[in-house]
């Protein structure tokens, strides 16, 4: 499912009477990168599992490449037949694999021989700069390397879509500003569309050219990122717009 | 293929599976209790068992009052501060909850036999004493401290902060006040379906009165009686206790990622920690096993000038000794089939419960309610409903009810409770978002379970099954009422010569046992050092 585009009509998300998401109706084009931002709580989260088929929308559907991904109360596309892969915000790496094991039972869906899985998987990890770990459980591993480690698995199954869900929050300025750098390389040498879940500003102007503002589980807003953050009134995106300063200039 | 996602996502199959085990856990006290309310003389279970009632609820209340006043400031402390030979110390008053009570309890009765003062410990302060210190201040102290243990490390620096040790050991005390009460209640049912001290003391408890109705009038109606209507009584108090408990345990059996409070060291309370520590295995563990060493030590002159004796006299104590070990050999398979069987079944069940469970608070809560209820119920209750079913049931129900299975499945059924919060807690260890990964990446639910849920939860599950098998090992009512003929366990053994036995005999035997818990509480306490890495 390689450079598809990503839909959602009028997709809703009751958890018994809380509503989690409200009637949302938006597109992703290939390639796009597209920061989805939004106070705590507003779905943002619940909206990314939506879309990769881990959960079922209560009502609307999800369109991958044109097909209908998940209708109401149903998943159609299983998850691991939708091309996405995710970077989940504890990062869900099996704690008693080694980071090699890791990546290959994360190639288990894929229809590679075995000898091409460890190909990949060495690929991933060198593609991540984390050759020499192969071997060190994750649990041994810096906050930075366990990330490199999710990257890898997550890259390993050459993924249409690159979900990331608030990655680097806990990690220093420092290694995540590199991380950043390396994932924008990446995506722009395999031409993956990337939809980063972040409350940073700085991780959504590094990564990302669209955006998407939840609230309350609506998306109020939504276009190039340059202009919201210049033009939105929504508390969070001017938070944004004083966090980065001079933002003209700030803004890429 | 079956996704891993099946694993954390909602499901009517959630409900009814807990229904299911339910279902198979009370069956036999409900069947019990339908032919006891069947029964044309329901509610006759004669004057001398009200009576019984009345002692074992005075028991209960002493026994729990004394339990909360010392395990709860015994448990804080032991959490908060850092002593020389503190896990030593602690496995010690783990070691009574792990061995029959009535062990200690013929420990203490030989104790004051040869100090010469039996007159001391007889009755209602003897048993007192036995359960008191062997069940239910162990169990308040383990409580309190697993709470302060919860703490983490920024709550107790807090404190710390505003007043010092004071305020630390006041607002630890606070803390775990509500979960060692609910202990210390627990701890005092659990009294009231205890028959062994009340055996050993000549004290006619409730518990001990059902088992006179069954092994000694062979009465098995009004011993079915006497078990509904103490189960009721006791049902009476523990639902209401376990609705209140459950909430706060159901979400402290959450793993939470914070920052774990250190012990610290303080000299004063230090000193003061091992003191009080230490009077407490002194009176738990130390002077009955002490009292179980005196008929062997008073043999050893004996054993000297055993050349000299008829070998063939049976108060000779070589041969005393030689038939203990005999007797132990007898029972070691049953023992270890009992126990293994029993921690086989309860922890299966529990991985069964854990499943269905999942991450949902309402069924967290229900499960636990339900079946720390049924916890309380004496141990005689579904004993005797299997019973009445295999008297009621064709011959070819034999082996699956009246075989060494049977003891397996009831010691099982009756220990769910302990092995499932095992489950509960080690399921709640593991992060929805593996599954959700698994899912992500294609790797369907019988090779996520295999390669990582499997191994994950292995430690938890070694320490569930040593945990239920010592647990099993200790229980004797229930296999005294359903073992078949001639397959008795070596608890069961030492229950049955006990009134006829050379004292040393017995004292052998039950040192026998003491060893073996012990050695199996240092196999867990190992474990439990892998679980917890």
């Amino acid at each position: 499912m390689k450079h598809a585009d990503l839909e959602l009509r009028g997709v809703s998300k009751h958890y018994n009477a809380r509503l989690a998401l409200d009637d949302i109706s938006l597109r992703v084009e290939p390639g796009d990168h597209t920061a989805m931002v939004g106070s705590s709580g507003c779905g943002k989260s619940t909206l990314l599992r939506m879309v990769a088929g881990l959960e079922a929308p209560s009502s609307g559907q999800v369109l991958l490449g044109g097909e209908v991904a998940s209708d109401t109360q149903r998943i159609i596309l299983p998850p691991h037949r939708r091309g996405i892969a995710m970077v989940f915000q504890d990062l869900a790496l099996w704690p008693n694999l080694s980071v090699l094991e890791n990546v290959l039972l994360g190639l288990g869906g894929t229809e590679c021989s075995k000898a091409q899985r460890a190909l990949r998987a060495i690929d991933a990890l060198a593609l991540c700069g984390i050759p020499d770990l192969a071997d060190r459980k994750p649990g041994t591993l810096s906050g930075g390397q366990q990330q490199r480690v999710a990257l890898a698995r997550s890259l390993a199954v050459r993924p249409a879509f690159l979900f990331l869900d608030e990655p680097f929050a806990g990690l220093d300025p420092v290694i995540k500003a590199k991380l950043l750098r390396e994932i924008m390389a990446l995506a722009g040498e395999h031409a993956f569309t990337i939809v980063l879940v972040t409350h940073d500003p700085f991780e959504a102007n590094e990564l990302c050219t669209m955006g998407v503002l939840l609230d309350g589980g609506r998306a109020t807003e939504r276009g190039k990122l340059v202009d919201l953050v210049r033009e939105s009134s929504s508390e969070i995106l001017s938070s944004f717009r004083q966090r980065l300063g001079g933002w003209a200039g700030a803004l890429t | 293929m079956i996704s891993s996602l099946a694993l954390e996502r909602p499901g009517r199959w959630r409900a009814g599976g807990i229904g299911l085990l339910l279902g198979l856990i009370a069956a036999p006290d409900v069947l019990l209790l339908w032919r006891a309310l069947g029964d044309g003389a329901a509610g006759a279970v004669g004057w001398s068992f009200v009576q019984a009632i009345g002692r074992s609820a005075c028991i209960a209340g002493i026994a729990g009052l004394v339990g909360l006043m010392c395990g709860l400031p015994l448990g804080v402390g032991t959490a908060l501060y850092r002593f020389r030979g503190r896990a030593l110390l602690l496995a010690l008053v783990t070691l009574p909850l792990l061995v029959p009570s009535f062990l200690w309890g013929i420990g203490w009765s030989s104790l004051a036999a040869a100090l010469g003062v039996p007159f001391l410990l007889s009755g209602l302060p003897a048993c007192v004493l036995v359960f008191a210190a062997g069940l239910v201040v162990p169990l308040v102290l383990l409580t309190a401290y697993a709470a302060t243990a919860a703490l983490t490390g920024s709550q107790i620096d807090a404190a710390r902060l505003a007043g010092g040790e004071r305020e630390v050991v006041w607002q630890a005390s606070r803390n775990a006040s509500a979960p060692a009460l609910l202990a210390a209640a627990l701890g005092g049912v659990l009294t009231l379906v205890d028959p062994g001290p009340g055996q050993i003391f000549g004290e006619q408890t409730a518990a001990s009165e059902i088992l006179t109705s069954f092994a000694a009038l062979y009465d098995f109606g009004l011993a079915g009686r006497q078990c509904a209507v103490l189960a009721g009584l006791v049902l009476v108090g523990a639902v209401p206790l376990a609705l209140l408990a459950t909430a706060r345990f159901a979400n402290d059996l959450l793993a939470k990622q914070t920052r774990r409070a250190v012990p610290v060291t303080h000299e004063r309370l230090a000193v003061l920690m091992v003191g009080a520590l230490a009077m407490l295995t002194t009176a738990a563990t130390i002077l009955p096993t002490l009292g179980l060493l005196l008929p062997m030590v008073a043999g050893g002159p004996e054993l000297l000038t055993w050349t000299a004796r008829d070998p063939f006299q049976m108060n000779h104590p070589e041969l005393v000794l030689f038939g203990a070990a005999a007797e132990v050999g007898r029972t070691a398979a049953n023992s270890f089939l009992y126990a293994g069987g029993a921690a086989l079944v309860a922890m299966l069940l529990g991985i069964g419960a854990a499943v269905c469970v999942g991450r949902f608070p309402r069924l967290r809560a229900a499960w636990l309610a339900a079946t720390l209820a049924l916890f309380c119920v004496p141990p005689a209750l579904p004993a005797l409903g299997i019973v009445a079913l295999a008297t009621s049931s064709p011959a070819w129900a034999d082996a699956l009810l009246r075989s060494r299975l049977t003891v397996c499945v009831a010691l099982g059924l009756r220990l769910v409770p302990v092995s499932s919060v095992i489950a509960l807690r080690a399921w709640a260890s593991t992060s929805p978002s593996w599954a959700m990964a698994a899912a992500l990446h294609g790797v369907p639910l019988h090779r996520y379970a295999a390669r990582v849920l499997v191994p994950v939860l292995r430690p938890a599950v070694g320490v569930g099954l040593l945990l239920v098998a010592l647990l099993a090992s200790a229980d004797i009512a229930t296999v005294l009422l359903v073992h078949p003929p001639g397959e008795s366990s070596l608890p069961l053994a030492i229950v049955t010569v006990m009134a006829n036995a050379p004292e040393m005999l017995v004292s052998a035997l039950c040192l026998v046992y003491i060893a073996g818990a012990a050695a199996m509480l240092g196999g867990l306490w190992v474990l439990s050092g892998a679980a917890e890495a």
